[in-house]
């Protein structure tokens, strides 16, 4: 991503946003609640449009794709919302399943036979036939997992997988993150503010702060920065932060 | 001092503004709606199920107020003509009514509260919560997913439901005229099919289909432009049905004023 700016209205979210995510990686984005994270990440997918910058993925510019080339792009990387973003009228089995049936290559039996695959990976068996509804949160989280590697992405983006799960939960899913990455070799691109999870499953960890990236680098050489902005957020001392604004 | 006599007009011009961007960006998603017809592998295996939500679902109500709109008619007719015109008129207004005006417009406007609000509510709450996104990350054209069966089926199930109506309130006004007003089965009849031509029900079906696409697509443009939590949603549901109401009666009087 080079260069992005993203403003709603008055409101200026990104302010020359650059990054590059490595193959294979998986690369958390840390940042304030509200400091623009999601709207970074709906970027990549071509959910949000820059109003300047570029953002590319596998060698293609995402804002002049046409929409066949963008529904292309997109079946290659899975999206896990931050609240599941379950289809409420279907069932877990025809979720996790919807963007197979899209695809259309794969006969019925297959498609169901991947979503047990992928059930089981996110050790949701038995929960074919039920709804959203019938989910506590954390098994919504992991159902919307399962959707998102079903069509076998290259590319994982998560959007605050463990917010507001307990921590058994959070290391249950922290723990799905590292599998689909070793297992099925995805890249992935984690949007948290949970120091415990970045630290558990990222490669490299990048922090956004004003619109910008202010630090990247890998866990330990984060635990190592001096910058008292990384240091105010992962220590949790708005006193930091504040003294450099 | 001036800046407070100009508020009228500054609130005045700040309302047609927004009017005319909502119904620019209504005539954005219906050209939308129109190109992904195309994407018939998509919104094909939604439609029969969208025309049982939206026609096979409304028929009760459409009959229950057609049934009783057929029973007012019959009485006030007769209490109209009495002494001054033949009472196998009563079959004519009842008749005529109910197919050029009352059938289309009241199930309009019935359908406009259940189908319309149901549309904006549903569609609204898929965007709140990131549904229509999370279609979008699968590759499915939300337009073609969400829009183009409910549209449709607004466009195929709105005239078979009011021809129903129709039928429901000629039938009840029948049932009236012979209970109460003391006419025969032939005398209604007759009433009803004097002035009749095929162009009635024509015209009907012509306003009906009309209401439908109205109806379904003032739903679905409210339902994806909806904004906030809960409350935006019930906002969008609000708006659905009193905007498709008022258009439903400006195109009443828009086709008749250009058919008949």
């Amino acid at each position: 991503m080079k260069d992005i700016y993203k403003a709603f209205g008055e409101k200026e979210v990104l302010r020359g946003f650059t990054l590059e995510i490595r193959d294979g990686e998986t690369l958390t984005v840390l940042g304030q609640s509200g400091s623009g994270k999601s709207v970074m990440l709906k970027h990549i997918v071509g959910l949000l449009t820059p109003d300047s910058g570029e953002a590319w993925v596998d060698g293609l510019h995402v804002g002049s794709l046409s929409r066949e080339e963008l529904y292309r792009l997109r079946r290659k990387v899975g999206y896990v919302f931050q609240f599941a973003a379950l289809f409420d009228s279907m069932t877990i089995a025809e979720n996790v399943g919807l963007g197979l049936v899209r695809i259309g290559e794969m006969s019925r039996a297959e498609i169901l036979e991947r979503v047990e695959e992928c059930l089981q990976l996110v050790d949701l068996v038995g929960y074919e036939e039920r709804y959203p509804s019938e989910l506590s949160g954390g098994q919504k989280k992991r159902a919307g997992l399962a959707r998102a590697i079903a069509t076998r992405p290259a590319y994982v983006l998560y959007d605050e997988p463990t917010t507001g799960l307990d921590p058994v939960t959070k290391t249950v899913i922290d723990r799905l993150i590292l599998r689909t990455r070793d297992e099925l070799g995805v890249t992935g691109v984690v949007i948290t503010h949970d120091m415990e999870s970045a630290y558990r499953v990222s490669d490299r960890i990048a922090m956004l702060y004003e619109g910008r990236i202010r630090f990247v680098g890998t866990p330990d050489e984060l635990r190592a920065c001096q910058d008292p902005v990384v240091q105010g957020f992962i220590q949790g001392e708005p006193e930091l932060l504040e003294a450099t604004t | 001092m001036t800046q407070r006599m100009l508020a009228p007009f500054t609130a005045l011009g700040g309302g047609v503004l927004k009017l005319a961007r909502g119904v620019g960006q209504w005539g954005v998603l219906t050209l939308e709606t129109g190109r992904a017809l195309r994407e018939v592998p998509i919104w094909g295996r939604l439609l029969l199920g969208q025309m049982a939500r939206v026609g096979v679902d409304s028929v009760p109500i459409a009959l229950f107020v057609a049934c009783f709109t057929g029973i007012v008619l019959s009485l006030q007719a007769s209490y109209t003509f009495t002494g001054a015109i033949p009472l196998y008129f009563v079959g004519t207004l009842v008749g005529k009514t109910m197919m050029l005006e009352l059938g289309p417009v009241l199930t309009g406007l019935a359908l406009s509260g259940r189908v319309g609000a149901n549309i904006a509510a549903e569609l609204g709450t898929m965007r709140v919560t990131e549904q229509v996104d999370a279609l979008e990350t699968l590759a499915y054209d939300p337009v073609a997913y969400l829009v183009v069966p409910r549209v449709l089926a607004g466009i195929i199930m709105f005239p078979v439901v009011t021809i129903l109506a129709i039928a429901m309130g000629i039938g009840s006004g029948w049932v009236t005229a012979l209970q109460l007003l003391d006419m025969t089965s032939q005398e209604f009849y007759r009433g009803v099919t004097l002035f009749f031509v095929p162009f009635d029900v024509r015209y009907a079906a012509i306003k009906a289909l009309s209401f439908g696409f109205t109806v379904c697509s003032v739903g679905c443009f409210f339902g994806f432009t909806t904004q906030g939590g809960a409350e935006g949603v019930g906002r969008s549901t609000t708006r659905a049905v009193v905007v498709s109401s008022m258009v439903i009666l400006v195109l009443d009087a828009f086709w008749a004023v250009v058919l008949l």
